[in-house]
């Protein structure tokens, strides 16, 4: 039987090594890299596609990896992403270095789809590290200094998280002699003691960074801000969502930290739940108050991983239940819907930094006259992103809050419904200046065709997922069933 | 399985696009379009009116009712499901009327972007219809946000100077307000003991008495937030002068007429009709809070120097009697006071449309909508002068417009709730005395030698009369609405 996996790793993987040496030969053709990366990038989303809806039957040998259907969901999320930013990137990137960018790309997707599957803690760290090493390069790639600020500011932050989460696997392994995932959870959740509750909130802390997380969200606006816009996409929309899937995978199955403080209080769900709130005010707040498009994505972003985490809660709050089950697939579903529209914010902002060479926010008053396609894909995912409906951000919002509405957390439903309102406030202070205010001209900028085909698939996928969106809360209904059960 | 209703919704949001392609081909052959677009919406809506009349539906059911399965998973299940009654039926009709008067009185008022305004129109008309006739909650609420989209271009693109401020509160306010009613609804949900979104069959675990009365509260404060902020109810009403002035007229008709009425509508078809017990046991509060509202709508109007802004409190007023009346008749057990609520609807629509549209009319004529500034209309403009006086006698439920009939019935209604509201026959007193007030500085006064202005053309005429003669016929057939919101009424009395 052919294996699919393993015939990705090596596409990806041949893609990495290979396409760096075209900088060798100097074709004269400098998108050609760029070309073949995308060619290997939608073959590898039809192949873990393909295995993600037909799953085998046969079981899977090795322990290190295990193709499930969450993990499917999450490396489709992470390959599409990428695909769509490898495909921006032909117009956007200017640079000597193309088949570089390229292959560094390639590195970073293969990295995130064996995080997706990852079933062992040094193949999550490995992983974990293919991952984030050369979007470190990448974040730097204008060499520009504030493009190499970011780079460093990233670099060390992402350093300290790799050594943190690299304390917290030496922990466990010492505490349960196992590495495998399941193994370490199983321990943790017999034998609680107060070196497992340290190494779990060393996991939160390690993941957090990346899945930006208050308090761990100080490096997000700068690294950003800084770094070329595609690859801002590419960490808001694909990395963040690989430390969302190790999240899931280590932290779900542990319930208590009651070893720690000896306080009933002290739940994993309580800490989720503190989380969750803090990191959509937070994010919510800061926002409203940005001068510059990227930033303003960036703190939304930051809100936005505050929703996704209160499925956490409810999973964590009554695992094995109707809820848990409905938190989960809110998660998942929201994760596809947040990668969706934040990757088509985020690329519009790109071309708007591209056209008119700025990025802050009078950029983009009267935007809707210069480059209406991208306005009209910023408005779609800005109110795709407050939850308006019938648009896809409203079915996983609603299904987030719907796992928490009756019960204990109550509360943090409120929470999330007065945040999504709030957030309205500056996504339709955008949509406002650019349909509204008076720009400085009124001449129509070009958009490229690259980008206008990407925002066409984008904006389908937001109004589609929004009108028929059966299929996908199946798929990740299933992912979510299949791991909880 | 009928298809009315879903072609009814359909029709206009599929026509959007077209009338947007055309209107930019050729403006004239756009507004055409989009007349005979929304007169074909207008006869649907009024065989739907008609059909509801003559077999009304009994308590409790909908005539041309529509479901099918759209969401389900697990443990979460949603449905498409479309159905009228009596409460919906006359909604439906005057938003669809409302319609095609806005596009008639538009030609003239709106001179830029006139393309995506026919469009978003159609979008707002498909939109509103759904909400009235959705009887699913999520629907409802997925209905209920998409009106917030066009609005806030209206307010936005064709509206005043400080049309963008007006935007962003109104889009805020009403989205804050619907999001917290949609927590509300779904804490229900999970309460139930067989979740169910689907209003005939909460209302069926209702009489079963399933749904215990604790669960009632959180989603009935919860719903009261968003239905008060589009009433609007004081102290939530801020939003409204503010959306109102800025608005174009044919949007602030459109506003008043049609968007208010989302919270009324709301507020006897939801709160009522889901909550019933907690609502009775509330129904003191809430009665007290549309007699406040009526009050302070009808004063704060007498203080408004714009012409547009006294219109704008007069709503503020007379949907004070929208929940005034739905709530006296959980008191009391009238019908009379949910009869009166749903007359009044229909009546208000109408009769404050046609002076928001008459508005936009004497500032564009006239240059100003200052009440001071605005002499002698009656020698100058006597044409707009008689429709102006003719409008407000319907805004004051003066005989024989059948406004009087339906504020009659809520005061009645009100009064066999308890004799101590029968001071809300002050409010069509202080009601009379402003527009009375108004007319006599506007159009009694002496017109300024030398201020020319053009008087409207008898088409302007036979437009407004579109408005006005509807509200006289009916307070002869007024049983044409009050016959089938009977069962509507007795049914929702004998909930709690």
């Amino acid at each position: 039987m052919l294996d699919y996996l393993t015939l990705t790793v090596a596409l990806l993987a041949g893609a990495g090594l290979f396409l760096p040496l075209l900088q060798v030969f100097r074709t004269g053709r400098e998108n050609l890299a760029g070309y073949i990366l995308a060619l290997v990038l939608a073959a590898a989303l039809v192949l873990i596609g393909l295995f993600t809806l037909y799953p085998s039957t046969v079981p899977w040998a090795g322990s290190l990896v295990r193709p499930d259907q969450i993990g499917g969901v999450f490396a489709l999320v992470t390959v599409g992403v990428t695909l769509a930013v490898t495909i921006a990137s032909f117009d956007f990137l200017k640079s000597t270095n193309k088949p570089v960018y390229y292959g560094l790309l390639a590195f970073t997707a293969l990295g995130m789809v064996l995080l997706s599957y990852s079933q062992d803690l040094l193949m999550l760290f490995v992983s974990w590290e293919l991952m984030s090493l050369p979007t470190y390069v990448l974040a730097g790639f204008d060499k520009k200094t504030r493009s190499n600020e970011a780079s460093v500011k990233y670099a060390i932050i992402g350093a300290m998280s790799s050594a943190v989460i690299l304390y917290a696997i030496s922990l466990a392994y010492g505490l349960t002699g196992s590495t495998q995932i399941v193994a370490v959870v199983a321990g943790f959740t017999s034998h609680p003691s107060a070196l497992a509750g340290v190494a779990t909130l060393l996991f939160v802390a390690g993941f957090g960074f990346k899945m930006s997380i208050v308090p761990f969200h100080m490096w997000i606006p700068d690294a950003y801000e800084g770094a070329p816009t595609t690859i801002s996409t590419l960490l808001a929309a694909a990395t963040k969502k690989a430390g969302f899937i190790a999240a899931i995978r280590v932290l779900l199955g542990v319930t208590t930290l009651y070893a720690v403080t000896r306080s009933p209080l002290f739940t994993m769900a309580n800490v989720f739940a503190v989380l969750a709130l803090v990191t959509m005010t937070v994010g919510n707040i800061s926002a409203l108050t940005q001068k510059s498009m990227t930033r303003l994505l960036a703190y939304s972003s930051i809100a936005q991983a505050g929703y996704i985490l209160i499925g956490f809660v409810a999973f964590a709050n009554a695992p094995g239940s109707s809820a848990a089950v409905l938190g989960l697939t809110g998660t998942v579903f929201h994760v596809i819907n947040h990668a969706v529209m934040k990757g088509a914010a985020f690329l519009a902002a790109a071309l708007v930094v591209l056209q008119l060479k700025r990025a802050d926010l009078k950029a983009y008053d009267g935007l809707g006259k210069r480059m209406p396609i991208t306005a009209f894909t910023l408005a779609v995912a800005f109110l795709g992103l407050a939850g308006v409906p019938p648009l896809s951000g409203f079915w996983s919002k609603l299904i987030l809050v719907l796992s928490v509405a009756n019960g204990p957390y109550t509360w943090l439903a409120l929470a999330a419904i007065l945040n999504s309102a709030f957030s309205l406030g500056y996504y339709a202070w955008i949509i406002k200046r650019m349909y509204m205010d008076e720009g400085e001209s009124t001449d129509r900028v070009k958009e490229p065709f690259w980008f206008v085909l990407i925002f066409a698939v984008m904006v389908g996928l937001i109004i589609g997922i929004g009108l028929f969106p059966q299929q996908v809360i199946n798929f990740a209904s299933n992912a979510a069933a299949g791991f909880a059960g | 399985m009928s298809y009315v209703l879903s072609l009814l919704i359909a029709l206009p949001l599929v026509a959007a696009p077209f009338v947007y392609l055309a209107t930019r081909a050729n403006r004239r052959l756009g507004i055409y379009l989009s007349l005979a677009l929304s007169i074909a919406v207008l006869v649907i809506a009024g065989y739907v009116f008609w059909q509801v009349y003559s077999s009304p539906p009994a308590g409790g059911q909908y005539l041309f009712q529509e479901r099918y399965s759209w969401v389900s998973f697990s443990s979460f299940g949603l449905n498409y499901f479309l159905g009228t009654d009596g409460l919906s039926s006359p909604l439906l009709f005057v938003s669809a009327l409302l319609t095609v008067l806005v596009i008639i009185g538009s030609r003239r008022l709106i001179d830029h972007h006139e393309a995506e305004y026919y469009s978003l129109i159609f979008m707002f008309e498909g939109a509103i219809i759904g909400v009235f006739t959705s009887l699913n909650l999520i629907l409802f609420y997925i209905f209920w946000e998409i009106v917030l989209i066009p609005m806030f271009f209206f307010i936005g693109v064709w509206g005043g100077p400080r049309r963008k401020y007006a935007a962003l509160k109104f889009i805020i306010f009403t989205f804050a307000g619907s999001t917290i009613m949609l927590l509300g609804f779904l804490y229900f949900y999970m309460g139930m003991p067989s979740p169910s979104f689907d209003i005939p069959t909460i209302q069926a675990m209702l009489q079963a008495g399933q749904i215990p009365v604790s669960l009632e509260y959180v989603p009935l404060l919860a719903s009261f937030i968003g239905f008060a902020v589009k009433l609007p109810l004081v102290p939530f009403h801020t939003w409204l002068p503010d959306a109102h002035v800025e608005a174009p007229s044919p949007i602030s008709v459109l506003l008043a007429g049609v968007l208010l009425k989302m919270g009324g509508y709301g507020f006897i078809r939801i709160s009522i009709g889901l909550f019933p017990s907690a609502s009775a046991q509330y129904a003191w509060v809430f009665l007290g809070l549309g007699l406040f509202s009526m009050f302070y709508g009808a004063v704060a109007a007498l203080l408004q120097r714009d012409l547009k802004k006294m219109i704008a409190f007069t709503s503020i007023n007379h949907m004070g009697f929208v929940l005034f009346g739905a709530y006296a008749t959980l008191i009391s057990g009238s019908v009379l006071g949910i009869q009166g609520a749903i007359f009044q609807m229909f009546t208000h629509a109408l009769a404050v449309g046609s002076l928001f549209m008459l508005s936009g009319y004497i500032q564009h004529q006239a240059g100003t909508r200052e009440i001071p500034l605005l002499k002698g209309l009656g020698t100058t403009m006597p044409r707009t002068a008689v429709i102006l006086v003719l409008g407000a006698a319907a805004a004051m439920g003066l005989p024989p417009f059948s406004s009087f009939l339906a504020e009659f019935m809520v005061i009645v209604a009100g009064i066999s709730a308890s004799a101590i509201t029968a001071i809300s026959v002050l409010v069509p007193v202080i009601t009379a005395g402003y527009f009375l007030w108004m007319i006599k500085r506007t159009v009694l006064s002496p017109a300024e030698p030398g201020h020319e202005a053009h008087d409207m053309g008898w088409s302007d005429v036979a437009a407004f009369a579109v408005y006005l003669v509807p509200l006289v016929i009916l307070i002869v057939t007024s049983y044409l609405i009050l016959t089938p919101a009977f069962p509507v009424a007795q049914f929702l009395k004998g909930l709690p």
